[in-house]
């Protein structure tokens, strides 16, 4: 009897079906239900029974409407083949469902209406609530009193952080929409940093130049000293033997000196803006010499060098024009002084040649010309790490043909070019602590160290700086394990480096010896080459 | 439309749940939420788009594993809350019949 009526409801079934699936489902499935049918009679016949029956909600459906019991058979059946099926068809199917379910994802519209819907919101009052309470807990169940948990961690954290960020200064009103244009770190006081600034466009009623000094060793992120002057700042110094100056030289060609025991923003000494000092903008300060002897030097863009004493600006004590070869002024953009030395310098030009000069004596003035760069040169810097062995006679230098060349002032050629940027450098410093480790700073955002000891090809240790502003100068503090990069949106960012990387073993200075034996070696093979392919 | 899954919206302020998602996320260490649908969406999120749906995915697995595990052992039981704490950091999840709520924080910051 059972059967009887099992294969009845079945024909209803195979009728009927069709209908409601058409509603309740896509086309696709249609196929894969009549499939599944041939299994069905037996399976229907079982749950086909009053125990079964009685919790589904079909019950109360079928003696509410005595009327129509066929039709309510039919949706009896209805919603037992369909739980049924759908359970056939997930195990059939559910590689199929899981293709189906994946790259399906829902749209910004759905996901709204979701959002908006209420047991979604009955959903997020729950488990917000849950979620903030256990984030208030702030036990830690598997703290480990032994400090092993700790041990574990420095290790890793040494080993994997090469360079990591430690401060990121930068001022709303000060520094927003400004370039970083040069940087320079306190000898007395290493936590303080100096940065200037470049004119603020967007507000051309604010001053155009702006120095800031920044504080490492608090947490404020405001700056300790905001100095403001009337031409955009070019390049800025601590003078190095007065702990309250602060050296500016600016776009107009005036050298600002501002003093942070004065309540004043504005310089409280500035350089007369005549022929006898600069008129062009002053792109290198620096103060030179001895506690009792020293002296500022400024460089402007037309090749004029003036030294001043910081007591008195409103003359240069001595002024010379660096021009090469009796005619050709030399365009200077950057500057640099070997350790130790006063008399003698490097200075790079807009022209892409980097030169040697001395102040005084009778050849003061430009001495040789190193050419090898074929875009002005944007940074220079002078070996400054002491150590058993003197490297005084290298420099480098960064230039807007993406490469970073190694020089000695004992030969015109550069010993080695490293290219490994895609993008301006603006900006490389020897380490002042490591004999072979430097930074060079890209347009890209990127912050290279390089340590000639270890590879000559790559950096050693590389970042980008979140957003790839261009990074326009980089500065190693005076301890060597932290730089200062600036860039071009107007942050100073500040990033400690790994031990294993900064600081120098013992015998870095010989390797470098031979390091530096392999790159001679390396240079003049490679030019003899040239000069083979040349004749032939 | 007004209706979805034949239910009548509510039109309810969106900004309580993006208050309170602020509020999450400004507590201390958060690194991000995720909000995820029963099938392993993410429908609102405050991390990147390739983390999110990384992290939604396997946690989805996971919430499944531990649910049905709940269940298997004592089927009146059910999940209703799940914290997985590792070296770095701490996920907590409060599952729910259609969606989760997937936190992420680093207590030690």
């Amino acid at each position: 009897m059972v059967d009887m009526f099992a294969s009845c409801t079945l024909l209803s079934v195979c009728m009927c079906l069709p209908d409601y699936v058409c509603v309740s489902r896509r086309g696709l499935r249609l196929g894969m239900a009549k499939v599944t049918q041939v299994d069905f009679p037996p399976k229907q016949s079982v749950s086909y029974s009053k125990e079964t029956q009685t919790p589904t909600c079909t019950q109360t459906h079928t003696q509410a409407k005595p009327g129509s019991p066929s039709e309510e058979e039919e949706e009896e059946e209805m919603a037992e083949p369909k739980p049924a099926e759908e359970s056939q068809e997930e195990k059939a199917d559910q590689e199929e469902k899981q293709e189906e379910v994946a790259p399906k994802d829902l749209t910004e519209e759905e996901k709204m209406q979701l959002l908006h819907s209420e047991e979604f919101m009955a959903f997020f009052d729950r488990g917000s609530r849950i979620v903030e309470r256990a984030l208030s807990e702030r036990v830690d169940v598997c703290f480990d009193y032994s400090g092993r948990d700790l041990e574990d961690k420095e290790g890793e954290m040494q080993a994997g952080a090469k360079m990591s960020l430690n401060r990121a200064f930068s001022d709303e009103r000060w520094s927003k929409n400004r370039v970083v244009t040069c940087l320079d770190w306190s000898p007395q006081y290493p936590e303080l940093l100096v940065a200037s600034y470049n004119n603020n466009e967007d507000a051309p009623h604010e001053p155009d130049g702006v120095a800031l000094v920044w504080n490492m060793k608090f947490k404020k992120t405001t700056p300790e000293y905001t100095f403001h002057c009337q031409s955009a700042v070019m390049s800025a110094a601590f003078a190095r033997f007065h702990p309250n100056l602060v050296v500016g030289g600016t776009y107009s060609g005036q050298i600002v000196l501002w003093d942070n025991r004065s309540n004043k923003r504005t310089p409280v000494q500035r350089t007369p803006l005549s022929a006898s000092a600069h008129t062009h903008p002053v792109y290198c300060v620096n103060v030179v010499g001895t506690q009792n002897a020293h002296n500022l030097i400024s460089i402007s863009t037309d090749g004029k060098m003036c030294s001043w004493s910081l007591d008195m600006l409103s003359q240069p004590q001595d002024s010379l024009e660096l021009v090469f070869k009796q005619s050709k002024a030399v365009a200077v953009t950057s500057m640099a002084f070997p350790l130790g030395d006063v008399n003698n310098f490097v200075v790079g030009s807009e022209d892409g040649s980097v030169y040697t000069a001395c102040r005084h004596g009778s050849k003061a003035g430009i001495s040789d010309v190193f050419e090898g760069h074929h875009g002005p040169v944007t940074g220079l810097s002078c070996h400054s790490a002491g150590g058993p062995v003197d490297f005084s006679h290298l420099f480098i230098s960064a230039s807007f043909d993406w490469t970073v060349k190694l020089w000695t002032t004992k030969s015109t050629r550069p010993l080695y070019s490293f290219e490994d940027s895609c993008d301006y450098v603006y900006d490389v410093m020897w380490s002042p602590t490591h004999p072979a480790l430097f930074a060079c700073v890209d347009g890209s955002g990127r912050l290279d160290l390089w340590n000639l000891n270890n590879d000559t090809e790559v950096p050693s240790a590389s970042v980008c700086v979140n957003g790839s502003p261009a990074l326009n100068r980089v500065r190693w503090a005076h301890s060597g394990r932290e730089i200062a990069t600036g860039d071009s949106d107007g942050q100073v960012l500040v990033y400690d480096v790994g031990e294993q990387i900064c600081v120098p073993k013992a015998d870095e200075w010989t390797r470098l010896v031979h390091t530096l034996v392999e790159i001679n070696e390396n240079r003049d093979e490679g030019e003899e080459l040239a000069a083979q392919r040349l004749v032939a | 439309i007004a209706t979805f899954l034949g239910r009548k919206l509510q039109p309810r302020p969106q900004n309580e749940v993006e208050e309170t998602l602020k509020r999450i996320q400004g507590q201390k260490g958060v690194q991000g939420i995720i909000i995820v649908n029963a099938e392993g969406i993410p429908i609102k999120t405050t991390l990147d788009n390739s983390s999110t749906v990384q992290y939604a995915g396997l946690i989805h697995q996971l919430v499944m594993k531990a649910r049905s595990t709940v269940r298997d052992i004592d089927p009146q039981n059910d999940l209703t809350f799940l914290r997985v704490r590792s070296k770095k950091n701490e996920i907590m999840i409060a599952p729910d019949k259609d969606y989760f709520l997937i936190v992420i924080q680093n207590p030690s910051d």
